[in-house]
């Protein structure tokens, strides 16, 4: 019966496959043609334009490495599709330059945030920090005046304030050299601000726009270093510095006590005390994060203990969804079976829901005083709250999410085993178990191994599974800062976001390196492995 | 002509016009690169049309051209952090406690408004939003005033006065029905110390204590104070008797308060509009003093002028909205009312009407600004857990809990 059941779908595959086959062979066809030339024509000038019109864009701003970038690989696409010669590079290049653009770009970037200091107050070049540290360090004096200011031209067409001290209201005019009072009843004062004063003109509307540069930097000298600066179009202050950066030296020196800031090479000013001055700059620091990874308590101190859950957790996760999903693919295989289609749709489904989705909704599902799992079932299970139930419900739910993907894998590839060899080990006297376990495991194996390898690396570093179901939890009891659910992947993720001063890209990055030397060498050794399965063949 | 140059003639034509093509796009784009006189403004969704309409009218008086740029809230501190200059925001909208990252990063300017319009603003709104270890300056201009309350179902309990009423009357209501919670406080599942902080101040507690100088100290850190640690044993109670349970989560609160099943809610001024639309009878409070007064965690949002608004050559202009314009009591009150909040003008709050958002302000009086230092960040998810843990139901000491969680916080911090 089954065997009729199997040649009976056979033909039916056939023809499939040869519609399938076909149709590529009838496009290249249609694309020979004049309309093909025609639409590589328009497809590859559109290319050029597109080039080109960015090339402008980029030579504008001044971005010499990326137009270069630019430049070579269009002539190099435009080669490619116009020498006849070339023409494997057709296939070749655009895959080439996805892959240097989507993989080798982001890693090199990540190499290259690893030995810098880019975090929190470390943002800025050397030069903006500067800058900033002057900008950020002026202060009101003791008793400093405010005034409503206005900018105006004197009849010369120079640039003044007109000053009105708010609380005296006394009246002046502010120039680069000095500030002079000048009667009151010259100047005219509105609910708005300063409207006016005889013999100078206001500046307005589109006027402010040209000259917000000039006045930005406009300052009215009073009484040693401090000055009345503009904030604003309608407010002034008279502001001091408190550092005074020695541009020769390259360092700050603190006005009221004279402690010196100096460039401490970790992209900051610093004094000997070690305090320094915001903001920093972004800058290279060699090995220094790699050495806090190694040195800090924050990592050592769990790090085993969340490098054998981060393994334990991946490899759980695939062997569990791969036995789940092959017994399913087995049970669902037999031929001739009722509502086959609607159960394989049926279990497709998880993998068919966004997954940050289901997590959530497990995470309300699991909950142990109002969850619907618990108040169904009666039980009374900690399943989030409990380290060792919250790394049960962790694996359950990734489990949950990840077998149909084992399933569909399986399916197929349990019917591209031909039925001949099992049918013969049966003949040669196999029971249904040592068939499966001499026949049909190792042949399946070739095609999912290197997919478990895969999906082992993927949940090595599965961010969203802990994430959004536990966000590492619960507090771990041996009182470090990683949960008991901490991946190493969740773990960086608190490291660098969630302490110190906030976000710490060099710090992440260079824990990002690692974990990806951890994950490469145990693919690679699993690879290694696996190859020998190919022996079977 | 043969085959050959026909279709080389036919490539350079098609590439001739492509060329053209793309000419006056890259003039355009060219010239959005450099914006002369443009303002940029990041905004979040809620008060977009209000600063739109705010901005525009400031713009046609200045003469500047306003271009009102839309962001998820939490993407405008994260975005400014990488975006290129030349799309960078002259001004944002955001929290005040991100002001001690971003003045950190340099990527904000300080600000100094008139002292008339200073004084139309609480003081603690303005210093929520100034940081500086060596100079203490305001990054940003106050807009809006929020703060959670202990919100009473009415009808299902009395306005407690004292702590011992309202343990009292929630514990009542908790036991007679096993559906019920007593106090209906949002923690699970990774903690919640924002939400929590009432009692965390009421038993004591603080994050940060100031130095000298009025600063926040991140090496002085009051989760695990003395006094606090003496009342933590009120935890252990609490938790025993089912006061407090931090297995419920956000969504678990709300809907208790609205099919009433909970007397009492701590929620802030975002879920106004679900209140009033509840149909409940209800008031919104202070936590009643449990050893100290149960004050909340403020928090306060505004503009901050970037630095980007200097090189784009718009500095002045973008004080001059922001620490002028913005700060008025008739700009103030339509971005307030704009996402349900409570300005931080003291003229436009006098003139806000409605009575939730008036209760929510009341319920804030003698708050503290949510730390607004870059060192904050290493206390959130330990505060919050450390809550967590000793309210589970399970016979966890608090004391030991909140002292793990200060040693962890100063670790973090390093």
């Amino acid at each position: 019966m089954s065997t009729t059941a199997v040649r009976a779908e056979a033909p039916a595959r056939d023809t499939l496959a040869q519609t399938a086959l076909s149709l590529p062979s009838r496009a290249v066809a249609v694309f020979s043609g004049p309309l093909g030339l025609a639409l590589k024509i328009l497809l590859l000038a559109l290319v050029n334009g597109i080039a080109v019109w960015a090339a402008i864009v980029l030579a504008d701003a001044g971005k010499w490495p990326a137009f270069a970038v630019l430049a070579v690989t269009t002539l190099a696409l435009d080669a490619a599709y116009l020498v006849r010669r070339a023409l494997p590079l057709k296939f070749l290049l655009p895959g080439t330059l996805l892959m240097l653009a989507f993989q080798v770009i982001p890693i090199f970037y990540t190499v290259n945030v690893a030995f810098t200091n880019y975090s929190t107050g470390h943002i800025l070049a050397k030069n903006e920090a500067v800058e900033g540290i002057q900008l950020n360090s002026l202060a009101p004096l003791e008793n400093a005046k405010s005034y409503l200011m206005a900018p105006a031209r004197d009849a010369d067409g120079n640039l003044v304030l007109l000053l009105v001290d708010e609380a005296t209201g006394d009246t002046f005019v502010g120039t680069r050299e000095a500030l002079t009072p000048i009667e009151r009843d010259k100047v005219q004062v509105d609910e708005l601000g300063v409207a006016g004063a005889e013999g100078y003109t206001l500046v307005t509307g589109p006027g402010l726009v040209a000259i917000d540069r000039e006045l930005t930097a406009y300052t009215v000298p009073t009484d040693g270093a401090a000055a009345i600066r503009p904030e604003g179009l309608g407010v002034a202050s008279e502001l001091a510095p408190t550092l005074r950066y020695d541009a020769a030296r390259d360092r700050f020196v603190r006005i009221s006590d004279g402690v010196v800031f100096t460039d401490n090479d970790r992209g900051s000013f610093a004094a000997a005390s070690g305090e320094e001055l915001e903001p920093g700059w972004k800058t290279s620091i060699g090995f220094s994060n790699f050495s806090r990874i190694a040195k800090s308590p924050l990592v050592r101190d769990p790090f085993l203990r969340v490098f054998v859950w981060t393994f334990a957790f991946a490899f759980l996760a695939v062997l569990l969804s791969f036995v789940l999903g092959l017994l399913l693919a087995i049970a669902l295989d037999k031929p001739g079976m009722r509502l086959q289609r609607s159960y394989r749709t049926l279990l497709v489904l998880p993998y068919a829901i966004p997954g940050f989705l289901s997590l959530l909704v497990w995470q309300g599902l699991l909950n142990d005083d109002f969850g619907v799992v618990n108040r169904v079932t009666g039980l009374d299970v900690p399943w989030l709250f409990d380290s060792n139930w919250a790394k049960v419900s962790v694996i359950l739910v990734s489990v949950w999410l990840t077998f149909p993907y084992f399933f569909l894998i399986s399916l197929g590839a349990l019917q591209s085993i031909p039925a001949e060899l099992t049918e013969a080990a049966r003949v040669d006297g196999g029971g249904p178990w040592q068939v499966f376990r001499r026949v049909t495991l190792p042949l399946l194996l070739i095609v999912v191994a290197p997919l478990m390898i895969a999906s082992f690396a993927f949940n090595f570093n599965n961010f969203g599974n802990i994430y959004f179901l536990t966000g590492g939890g619960p507090a771990s009891s041996d009182q470090t800062t990683a949960g008991d659910t901490d991946i190493l992947i969740s773990y960086t993720y608190k490291l660098a976001f969630a302490s110190g001063k906030g976000q710490d890209y060099g710090l992440a990055s260079g824990v990002a390196l690692i974990i990806f030397f951890i994950v490469a060498t145990i693919s690679s050794l699993a690879f290694w492995r696996t190859n020998a399965l190919e022996n079977i063949r | 002509m043969s085959r050959r140059t026909a279709f080389g003639a036919l490539i350079v034509v098609a590439m001739l016009a492509m060329i053209a093509a793309a000419l006056p796009a890259s003039a355009a784009v060219s010239s959005g690169a450099a914006p002369g006189g443009t303002l940029r403004i990041w905004t979040d969704k809620d008060r977009r049309a209000d600063i739109d309409r705010i901005a525009k009218a400031w713009g046609a008086r200045r003469g500047v051209t306003v271009e009102v740029v839309e962001k998820g809230f939490g993407d405008i501190r994260d975005q400014l952090k990488t975006v290129q200059p030349a799309t960078a925001p002259d001004v944002i909208i955001g929290a005040h406690d991100w002001t001690g990252q971003l003045a950190a990063d340099g990527l904000v300017l300080p600000l100094s408004p008139s002292a008339a319009t200073r004084k139309q603003f609480p003081k603690y709104a303005l210093d929520a939003f100034s940081y500086g270890s060596t100079v203490k300056r305001l990054y940003g201009a106050p807009v809006a005033l929020e703060n959670v309350g202990l919100v009473v179902n009415t009808r299902l309990a009395a306005v407690p006065k004292t702590w011992a009423a309202l343990e009292r009357a929630a514990l009542a209501f908790k036991n007679r029905n096993p559906d019920n919670l007593a106090i209906a406080v949002p923690q699970a599942p990774a903690g919640d110390a924002y939400h929590m902080y009432p009692f965390f101040s009421g038993l004591g507690g603080f994050v940060f204590g100031k130095n000298r100088a009025g600063n926040l100290n991140p090496r002085n850190i009051g989760v695990a104070n003395t006094t606090f640690l003496k009342n933590a044993s009120m935890i252990d109670r609490w938790d025993r008797l089912g006061l407090i349970n931090s297995k419920v989560n956000y969504d678990t609160a709300k809907n208790a308060f609205l099919k009433g099943q909970a007397a009492f809610w701590i929620t802030g001024p975002w879920e106004a509009d679900t209140l009033k639309q509840s149909g409940l009878r209800f008031r919104i409070v202070q936590l009643p003093k449990i050893k100290f007064r149960s004050v909340p965690f403020l928090g306060v949002q505004g503009f901050m002028v970037t630095r980007y608004a200097n090189t784009h050559g718009v500095g002045t202009l973008a004080k001059d909205l922001v620490a002028s314009y913005i700060m008025t009591a008739s700009s103030q009150r339509a971005l307030a009312a704009a996402n349900g909040r409570f300005p931080a003008n003291l003229t436009a709050g006098k003139q806000v009407r409605d009575t939730v958002l008036a209760q929510f302000g009341r319920a804030g009086q003698g708050g503290v600004p949510m730390p607004n230092i870059p060192q904050m960040s290493s206390v959130w998810e330990e505060l919050g857990g450390a809550w967590l843990k000793s309210t589970n139901g399970t016979a966890t000491n608090a004391r030991p809990t909140f002292q793990t969680a200060a040693r962890n916080i100063r670790t973090k911090i390093g």
